[in-house]
């Protein structure tokens, strides 16, 4: 598109778009600023005269590390633990199930795929109600898949995914071409075959992508996690930090702050970097449609 | 890696699934006896034994071959979707709150025991416990004329004086045939201790109050078991199941007995949304700020989006910077930036106080908390739209436009009778899918107003902005009264709504016919 700056109207178009766009960008920046100041603010509330905080310190990052009633580093570990669980489980099943749905011509596949569609938009979380008193039960007998442990949520979690991903993943499965399987089973590979040594290396960046969404979809879930998460050393960071911060605003919110910044960098830095991949498999199915 | 997964065939890959399928099945198998071992859990025993069976069934036999690879994913599709949700239909036909929570076998014995009064007009008792013949006895020394009783659990028989040895306080300490139990064997025995009753008049009995006194208790509460009704021996009041999940009086139906237990109602959680004005009132008016919250939002969210993208999509200055920044609210975890908003909005820490120099209370107005909410679900959401309405603006081709020209429209036309309508039909599926995800956006509410400003003390159970989502969390584990039954059969309408929006939007995109 070729832009004739000559142009008045063109000209007074382009300022109102530069003014857009830097409003915009105060408006992105201004909770990204005031969290940055706040973890170095040692007063621990956030500036109430200035926003500028006078005095920089590294107090609120100690108490993440140094306090036993904020059990920071548990909570990112039990966050990694259930989203690297979940993103590498769920991908791994999803996977072998889309396979199966792209692949092979089976009876029942359409109604099968049918029925994959429904249930992938439908959040797991509204059964919120039955999963609780499913788990309660299920803890009585197995406390480690039961209510209030990592693995009954990871459990919960990876059903709720396969949906989602077995579906996500069918779409990009029937976009690999035919003819690779095709010759390789006429050299005599049998299916399995196919799908560990043809299809899983073509696939991986594709799976990686959605293993990178899994995980950060993980990473943000709240809800199940604050149901199912009561102790305070199971906590995962979105819960354990909302209880901290949600105990007292004033008093909390330095260490908060702190806490937030350091889990969110790397996911930041992770989601930039990968962002063609990312942007790439949202905007599929729109293309597709 | 190829070659070592090419040579990974024949007796190795058969030797590795032999062994990867004994350990899964040494898990089933223990899990199954575990659960057996436990009362009430033979629900989840058969489906372990379910999924033992078809599993050795589907990797074991010639069995076809599809299903080998879409087993795993299936196993936890239907374990943890489908049964949870077939479980929500089920609790929505029930009455299961607080108060009707445990099953009728289990209120039974309850209710018995709420209708154990202590007898006032009758003594209370010094008591020694022992056993008579091997079988637990009492020597009662009544607290009000000193006259002793030796009871068994069959009966109970006045001691004529000089027929025990009793204490310098005059408590009867030994008698023939009785034998005092230590107190170790006592403090051991405590719960069988408690449970016993022993014999005193018509529907009264002497019941241990501790390990050295007792106590008089009438049952003021009758069951019959062949009527299934409670009579209340002093009023005569007649309970009758009400078929609701309690007993309730038949001349005054408001009384109920307690505990109740959770009963098939027929569905009634689905007609009182819409019949009970406790519950329509709330129900009401939270279905239409979620639907007006999603719309808005996402309008909102499509707007900015669409416009940036069309911006940027110019050669500015800047462009990669701009788009880099811009794109941030959409790379933080969301859960953060929500907290961290709601405490930009608080009114004495806040930063947006601060900046003005105000102290506005923006949580605790209807009107600012909703408008609050927008503002964050812009911040959040905008970036997802510059994105997918990029990627669309993009994918037209660039002849449109250059047709258009030729044709003699300028730069305002083609982007409104060209590029719009191509653009929405391109992403009215994704913005249908993101009016779906704002429509359960629990997190937003949740972790920013609560639901709130909820105006308690006129007995409000849903906050001003609260969501179906966050209401149904609130009615199943809020912190008065838990309506599982209620709170499932909402969810049962959350699910009605979102999945015809969804199958209809497919429908229209015609991905059903392209499978």
């Amino acid at each position: 598109m070729t832009v004739k700056t000559k142009n008045p109207k063109m000209k007074s178009m382009k300022l109102g778009s530069h003014i857009f766009i830097w409003a915009l960008i105060l408006f992105t920046l201004f909770p990204i600023y005031v969290v940055i100041t706040s973890s170095f603010n040692p007063t621990g509330s956030l500036a109430t005269s200035s926003l500028i905080p006078e005095i920089w310190s590294l107090d609120n990052y100690k108490v993440l590390f140094n306090n036993p009633a904020v059990p920071y580093l548990t909570w990112v570990k039990n966050s990694l633990i259930l989203a690297i669980a979940n993103a590498f489980i769920s991908v791994f099943v999803g996977t072998a199930s889309a396979f199966a749905f792209s692949r092979m011509r089976f009876k029942g596949r359409k109604l099968g795929l049918q029925a994959l569609l429904l249930v992938q938009v439908f959040p797991s979380f509204l059964a919120l109600a039955a999963i609780y008193v499913m788990m309660e039960r299920v803890y009585t007998v197995f406390p480690a898949i039961g209510l209030g442990s990592l693995g009954g949520l990871l459990l919960i979690y990876l059903g709720g995914s396969m949906g989602v991903n077995a579906w996500l993943l069918k779409g990009y499965i029937d976009t690999i071409p035919l003819e690779l399987d095709e010759a390789a089973r006429i050299d005599g590979a049998s299916s399995f075959q196919v799908f560990w040594i043809i299809f899983f290396p073509l696939a991986a960046p594709v799976l990686a992508v959605t293993a990178l969404l899994s995980f950060i979809g993980t990473f943000n879930e709240f809800v199940l996690a604050s149901l199912f998460l009561q102790d305070v050393h199971s906590r995962t960071v979105a819960v354990g930090l909302q209880q901290f911060v949600g105990q007292q605003f004033g008093q909390n919110w330095g260490p908060f702050a702190a806490g937030s910044l350091l889990a969110a960098i790397p996911l930041v830095i992770l989601f930039l970097s990968l962002q063609r991949f990312i942007i790439g498999g949202l905007t599929q199915g729109a293309t597709k449609g | 890696m190829m070659y070592r997964l090419a040579g990974f065939t024949g007796l190795k890959a058969q030797i590795f699934k032999i062994a990867f399928m004994s350990i899964i099945d040494a898990l089933l198998i223990w899990m199954f006896f575990a659960s057996m071992a436990k009362e009430d859990s033979s629900t989840l025993s058969a489906v372990i034994a379910i999924i033992f069976v078809v599993t050795n069934l589907v990797y074991f036999a010639k069995f076809t071959l599809p299903l080998k690879f879409l087993l795993p994913g299936l196993v936890l599709l239907v374990a943890f979707v489908v049964v949870p949700v077939v479980y929500t239909i089920q609790m929505s036909g029930y009455q299961y709150k607080t108060g009707n929570e445990i099953s009728k076998a289990d209120a039974l014995p309850q209710i018995e025991a709420n209708g154990l009064v202590l007898d006032d007009l009758a003594p209370t008792f010094d008591l020694v416990l022992g056993k008579v013949d091997g079988k637990w006895a009492a020597l009662l020394t009544s607290q009000v004329d000193q006259s002793v009783l030796l009871s068994t659990e069959e009966k109970s028989t006045v001691l004529p004086a000089g027929s025990f040895t009793a204490d310098e306080f005059g408590i009867a300490r030994q008698a023939d045939g009785f034998e005092p139990i230590t107190e170790e064997f006592a403090a051991n025995n405590e719960e069988s201790i408690v449970s016993l009753r022993f014999p005193y008049k018509d529907a009264s009995f002497i019941s241990p109050q501790g390990i050295d006194i007792a106590a008089v208790l009438t049952q003021t509460l009758v069951y019959d078991k062949d009527a299934d009704t409670f009579t209340d021996t002093f009023s005569g009041i007649v309970y009758k199941d009400n078929g609701r999940g309690n007993y309730a009086a038949e001349s005054d139906s408001s009384m109920t007995l307690t505990p109740g237990w959770r009963a098939w109602n027929a569905f009634e959680n689905y007609t009182k949304l819409f019949s009970d004005p406790n519950v329509r009132g709330p129900f009401i008016g939270v279905f239409i700020w979620t639907v007006s919250f999603a719309v808005i939002s996402v309008m909102m969210m499509f707007f900015v989006g669409l416009l940036l993208a069309v911006i940027l999509n110019q050669k500015i200055a800047l462009r990669r910077f701009y788009r880099s920044v811009l794109i941030l609210p959409y790379a933080i975890p969301s859960f953060m930036s929500i907290l961290i908003w709601a405490g930009m909005f608080n009114r004495q820490f806040g930063a947006i106080n601060a900046l003005f120099g105000t102290e506005i209370d923006f949580f605790n107005s209807p009107t600012l908390a909703k408008m609050v909410i927008l503002i964050v679900n812009l911040w959040l959401g905008f970036p997802y739209f510059y994105l997918i309405s990029s990627g669309a603006l993009q994918s037209i081709p660039s002849e449109l436009e250059e047709a258009a020209s030729i044709d003699g429209a300028n730069s305002r036309q083609i982007m409104s009778k060209i590029k719009l309508p191509l653009i929405l039909q391109i992403l009215s599926p994704l913005l249908i899918a993101s009016f779906a995800f704002n429509f359960n956006n629990f997190n937003i509410i949740y972790l920013l107003t609560g639901g709130g400003p909820t105006n308690v003390l006129e007995g409000q159970t849903a906050g001003a902005t609260d969501i179906l989502i966050t209401y149904t969390y609130k009615t199943a584990f809020g912190s008065q009264e838990q309506n599982l039954g209620l709170a499932s059969a909402i969810s049962m309408v959350i699910f009605f709504i979102v999945g015809s929006i969804s199958l209809w939007s497919l429908r229209r995109s015609k991905v059903l016919e392209t499978m």
